[in-house]
């Protein structure tokens, strides 16, 4: 379960990519090998937002979100206490 | 220094940017005069056919939804806005101060027409939105300007009409000239062509380009005339319209009627809210830059504590009408 999410996950971000769409790796960064700028960021965010259904996080969830990987891990947790809130 | 933004037709000079340590009589003898403005209008003549907002159409069906749905909200503020100025400028054209200003506002006349042409063409072949179907009238319909500042611009208009007295000119003229084209424009102008450059879309910075050429010339206009009525005994009433219209200025700058998510991941949050943070200090810094200019620099202070006010109160208003906080309050509490 939390590997296709990170997979879905990934395979989102390198769509997204502002350089054109692309095979994303977890070791990728977001602004130096993707392109991201803060409108793409926001962008992304919103897509995720409704494809994974995220709830909002403080920034002590995400203090250091440089890489791919960052975003995945982000997406699992924040997924995995909306499971345990709901369960 | 002034702010030059080039492209192939010239000069886009930011005429708040300027420096304003001079003395009134030095700034008056430096801001352009109707004469100059009327000259400069004959040199930077464009037309919304040359631009093609068309061409512009394949990419602006590549945005995505975030996007699209951002840049749709402004351009419809702006459209509405040119709209009801080209509607209400006819008032203060009638009943001039003097004749070489009776000269420039017919120009001006002919560029607001010329705004409307452009923006109702781009949202109708770039964006492909038909504004006289369901969608295009909404998109008209809930543009923050429409509903709180237009209502209020026709009816000091119309009481230039009225009366045609100098004190109901210089009303409008801050209502006009330095709120919606000088604060509330320029700063719609300023974001939303950075946009335009980010999303590669040709046609409108080319457009925006123009336009916010055109709106150069407006402002310096109104920054003259109500640099001239300061020194000729309107002090007064130019500075009790300034007031009056800060609360609804701020209003739209913050958009309560236009829904703004706020992004989960916090650093998409704190982009988001840096965004609308800084469209917001633009219009401040435009609106105290402009007191300087026309020579009362007293009422920075004031002012920009009621620009605060009113910015507060419109983030309240947010709130209510979508239960959730603005992204600028949501990034504060994060």
């Amino acid at each position: 379960m939390s590997e296709t999410l990170r997979n879905d996950v990934r395979r989102l971000i390198g769509e997204m990519s502002p350089l054109g769409s692309r095979t994303a790796q977890p070791t990728d960064r977001l602004v130096e090998d993707l392109g991201y700028d803060s409108l793409a960021v926001i962008e992304l965010s919103l897509q995720l937002e409704s494809q994974f259904s995220l709830k909002p996080m403080s920034q002590d969830d995400a203090t250091a979100i440089t890489t791919v990987g960052d975003i995945e891990e982000l997406v699992v947790s924040s997924s995995t206490e909306a499971a345990a809130e709901i369960g | 220094m002034s702010v030059l933004v080039q492209n192939e037709a010239g000069f886009v000079p930011d005429i708040t940017d300027e420096a304003t340590t001079e003395s009134p009589a030095e700034r008056g003898s430096r801001l352009a005069t109707s004469a100059d403005l009327y000259r400069r209008w004959e040199r930077q003549q464009w037309s919304v056919a040359e631009v093609n907002p068309s061409r512009d159409a394949a990419a602006w069906r590549a945005l995505r939804p975030f996007s699209q749905e951002q840049l749709l909200g402004s351009l419809a503020e702006l459209e509405v806005g040119e709209v009801c100025v080209t509607q209400t400028l006819g008032s203060l054209t009638d009943h001039p101060q003097t004749e070489d200003d009776r000269i420039y506002l017919c120009t001006q006349m002919a560029d607001e027409a010329r705004h409307v042409r452009f923006f109702q063409t781009y949202i109708e072949d770039a964006c492909g939105v038909d504004l006289a179907e369901q969608q295009g009238r909404e998109l008209a319909a809930t543009a923050d300007y429409a509903k709180v500042f237009a209502p209020e611009l026709t009816r000091i208009t119309s009481q230039v009409r009225i009366d045609g007295s100098p004190e109901s000119w210089y009303r409008a003229l801050v209502h006009y000239h330095l709120i919606t084209e000088g604060v509330l424009a320029a700063t719609a102008l300023r974001t939303t062509r950075f946009l335009a450059k980010r999303l590669n879309l040709e046609a409108l910075d080319e457009g925006l380009t123009n336009v916010t050429r055109d709106e150069s010339r407006h402002v310096s206009f109104g920054l003259r005339a109500a640099a001239d009525g300061v020194v000729n005994g309107y002090r007064e009433v130019i500075a009790d319209a300034h007031v009056e219209a800060i609360d609804a200025a701020a209003w739209v700058l913050i958009g309560p009627a236009r829904h703004n998510p706020s992004p989960a991941i916090p650093m998409a949050l704190a982009s988001r809210a840096a965004q609308l943070q800084g469209s917001v200090d633009i219009g401040r810094e435009r609106l105290l830059k402009q007191l300087r200019i026309i020579g009362m620099p007293e009422l920075v202070e004031s002012l920009d504590q009621l620009w605060t006010a009113g910015i507060d109160k419109a983030l309240d208003a947010y709130e209510e009408a979508w239960d959730a906080q603005h992204p600028i309050r949501a990034a504060k509490a994060a």
